[in-house]
């Protein structure tokens, strides 16, 4: 019966596929929830387990499984970063922000908010033994940590007061414990779990101000933004999100508050009902802050280049001439500086030394560290310019009584910086660029700037453009002068070159 | 007085020099033939100290530097020596960084101390008799050979040596020059020089020097008045050589 059995076969290959589809739908509907927060010094929303560090815990990371349990969906985290959540967003790494994302107008232009799932409130936090500052009042000519385009971070700028941003709380109050800085400003789930248990640390005057924690959605994603403001409510009325918010000490007041009207059933449907603030964005202020941030990026290379152009040549002379153990401490020096990443050495620069007792601010860690590097990489310029110099011209230095050392200062080393200017020029300008790796370590330079400013306007590509601008107008005099050195230099030696008659001596 | 004893040099294993005896009278030039190889620049660089002797000794003008002494001394002797050797080296290495007459004043200022007024007046004067005064401003770079070698022999002379080297003088130089340079060095022999010339061309040092040295392996074969070693060589190894320079 070769007919019937091709029908029969026929007849399970269209099951078969009925079965395929309808996984496909089952599949579509079990679909995941995923979600965007920055995990990197994020407790107590969500961050890596101490216990058990390929896993991620946290408050918000359970009250985002109970929200996809309650949506039918599985939660799925993406870690990500701050600064660039939003953008990240819009670029459909995600689905949704969960990361104490706070309703602000200029948030609002890009994305949608869920209704609040929390009520946060603001410390100040100073170090034990100070004495001067008991409320924002007093900081008015004091620097303040904060995490960048925040609640926090707003309210220093709208009052005035120097602040400096951070990634995260930890670098914040590492750098207010070493004196980095004088106050830090958090949300308080943030405050709660690392400043609090810090002895070395305390509360300066009562939480203050009330703001609120969102999800961020994609602008068209309303669909999502139902299900989720739903989902929202249904984890306050069954009690879920309060046994979480206790477990990690985080219930309040605040929140009894808020969540009354919607377990009574009699919620108001107005949105703003704390305040928020709005980012201050204009141009002549990011213009003024980006001018800061070029002088710092300037101090910072200058003076990273007076390190490696006069430790350069002790390690060039020492790798050259010096005995065998300088010889080998140097070829370690470099070696060392040049092999590892000078990101890593500048997190080991202000994060390490400080645990020897050696606590630098910002700038001067980058300014120190850049200048370490570099002087490894100035010494092997050096070392082959002085090696280009033929053993006659020591020969002639010596024959006429001149010692090693005056040899070296007045015949040698003028004939070597000659060679070595093209490609110290060539290092110089990088060092211009490679500040940019201070950002790393919360300095404000032209890097960060540009990473902040474009942040808080979402002018990525204005700012971009006003940035290189900036690091163009220091790079190129630069060069310029260099080559005009460069030329004054060639151009004394090898003047007129045209052969003159001889004239007879005798 | 300028005297050479029993002068031996070792590389390692094998030895340049095998004990020279020589002595250079004030005033007079010595010329130095020899093959290469036959250790004559090996002798040069132990004569300015750039080479460390390894046996016998070198006195110029009550300077004696002889193998055996202590480091310390030793160094200190070479310093000595070597203010009072000056040296014109075959490619006359002169600095390019400075102009002729910052050539010319850097070790009299420098190493000596004198005041560079001074010194400048005094380079002047070397840069007139060498017949250059006019290149005074000018680098190294923009010089021909022969105003190369002028300048790097007023160099010399400007720190008053009591010998003068010559490395090889005459190998940049056409025929012209080398007439011209002959009566450069009889000039400054006839104003009190001693000098010591190294060279292959025996035509220039047949006009120039009152004494020849004739080196093979190391040895000094031949020493006397010019034209004795030149026209009527007594060693063979010597008329063997001459024959063939010809």
């Amino acid at each position: 019966m070769p007919l019937k059995s091709t029908k029969s076969a026929k007849l399970f290959f269209r099951i078969f596929c009925v079965v395929l589809w309808l996984c496909g739908v089952v599949e579509a509907q079990e679909r995941v929830l995923r979600w965007g927060a920055d995990p990197s010094g994020g407790a107590p929303y969500v961050f890596t387990d101490p216990a058990n560090p390929d896993r991620y815990i946290g408050y918000e990371k359970e009250m985002v499984d109970a929200l996809a349990q309650a949506m039918g969906r599985r939660a799925e985290f993406v870690p990500s970063d701050w600064e660039t959540l939003v953008s990240a967003l819009q670029r459909k790494s995600f689905d949704v922000i969960v990361n104490g994302l706070e309703p602000t107008g200029d948030r609002a232009q890009q994305i949608l908010f869920s209704k609040p799932y929390y009520i946060f409130q603001l410390q100040l936090t100073v170090r034990a033994d100070d004495n001067r500052i008991h409320s924002l009042d007093d900081c008015k000519n004091r620097v303040v940590a904060t995490l960048g385009n925040t609640a926090a971070s707003r309210i220093l700028q709208q009052q005035g007061i120097p602040f400096r941003s951070y990634a995260d709380p930890v670098g914040a109050y590492r750098d207010l414990e070493l004196k980095r800085i004088d106050a830090a400003l958090f949300d308080v789930p943030a405050e709660a779990f690392y400043a609090r248990p810090n002895p070395k640390l305390k509360p300066a005057g009562p939480p203050f101000t009330r703001g609120q924690y969102v999800i961020g959605l994609r602008k068209d994603d309303l669909a999502l933004k139902a299900a989720i403001d739903t989902a929202i409510d249904k984890i306050i009325l069954d009690g879920t999100l309060e046994t979480i918010l206790k477990k990690w000490g985080l219930w309040n007041d605040a929140q009894v508050e808020y969540e009354a009207p919607i377990r009574s059933g009699t919620q108001s449907t107005k949105v703003e009902e704390y305040t928020t603030t709005n980012a201050t964005f204009n141009w002549r202020e990011a213009l003024w802050r980006l001018t800061r941030a070029a002088a710092v990026t300037v101090l910072i290379a200058l003076g990273a280049m007076v390190i490696a152009i006069v430790l350069g040549l002790p390690l060039a002379v020492g790798q050259w001439k010096g005995p065998p153990w300088l010889r080998l401490f140097c070829t370690l020096y470099v070696e060392f500086f040049r092999g590892t990443p000078v990101l890593v050495q500048l997190l080991f620069l202000y994060f390490g030394l400080p645990v020897i007792g050696i606590a630098m601010p910002g700038w001067l860690t980058a300014l120190v560290g850049l200048g370490l590097n570099y002087a490894a990489y100035e010494s092997q310029v050096y070392r082959a310019s002085l090696e280009a110099i033929a053993v006659g011209q020591w020969e002639a230095a010596y024959s006429l009584g001149m010692g090693p050392l005056l040899a070296f200062r007045r015949i040698i080393l003028p004939q070597a910086f000659r060679i070595a200017l093209p490609p110290m020029t060539n290092d110089f300008v990088s060092l211009f660029k490679d500040t940019s790796v201070a950002f790393a370590i919360s300095v404000w330079e032209l890097a960060t700037a540009y990473r902040e400013l474009a942040n808080a306007s979402g002018q990525f590509l204005l700012l971009g453009v006003a940035v290189s601008a900036f690091y163009l107008a220091m790079s190129l005099p630069m060069a310029h002068l260099a080559r005009m050195l460069e030329r004054r230099l060639s151009e004394r030696t090898t003047a007129r070159t045209v052969e003159e008659p001889e004239v007879a001596t005798a | 007085m300028i005297r050479v004893t029993g002068l031996r040099k070792r590389f390692g294993n094998s030895e340049i020099l095998k004990g020279i005896d020589f002595e250079v009278p004030p005033q007079t030039v010595l010329g130095v033939i020899g093959a290469s190889g036959s250790g004559k620049s090996t002798l040069l660089r132990c004569l300015n100290g750039l080479e460390t002797i390894s046996g016998g000794s070198v006195e110029v003008d009550k300077v004696r530097l002889e193998a055996g002494l202590s480091p310390a001394d030793y160094r200190r002797r070479v310093k000595d020596l070597r203010l009072k050797v000056g040296t014109v080296f075959q490619h006359f290495y002169l600095f390019p960084h400075l102009s002729v007459i910052g050539n010319i004043i850097e070790a009299p200022v420098h190493v000596l101390r004198t005041s560079k007024k001074k010194a400048e007046d005094e380079a002047y004067e070397l840069l007139e008799s060498v017949g250059l005064k006019q290149a005074a401003r000018r680098y190294p770079g923009s010089l021909s050979g022969g105003e190369q070698q002028r300048v790097a022999i007023a160099r010399a002379l400007a720190m008053h040596p009591a010998l003068l080297l010559l490395d090889e003088p005459t190998s940049a130089l056409d025929p012209r020059r080398i007439h011209s340079l002959r009566a450069l060095l009889r000039k400054f022999v006839e104003r009190g020089h001693t000098m010591i010339i190294i060279s292959h061309s025996m035509g220039f040092l047949g006009g120039v020097s009152d004494n020849i040295l004739f080196m093979e392996g190391g040895v000094a074969v031949e020493y006397g008045p010019t034209d004795d070693v030149l026209q009527s060589p007594k060693d063979a190894r010597t008329k063997d050589f001459l024959e063939q320079a010809e």
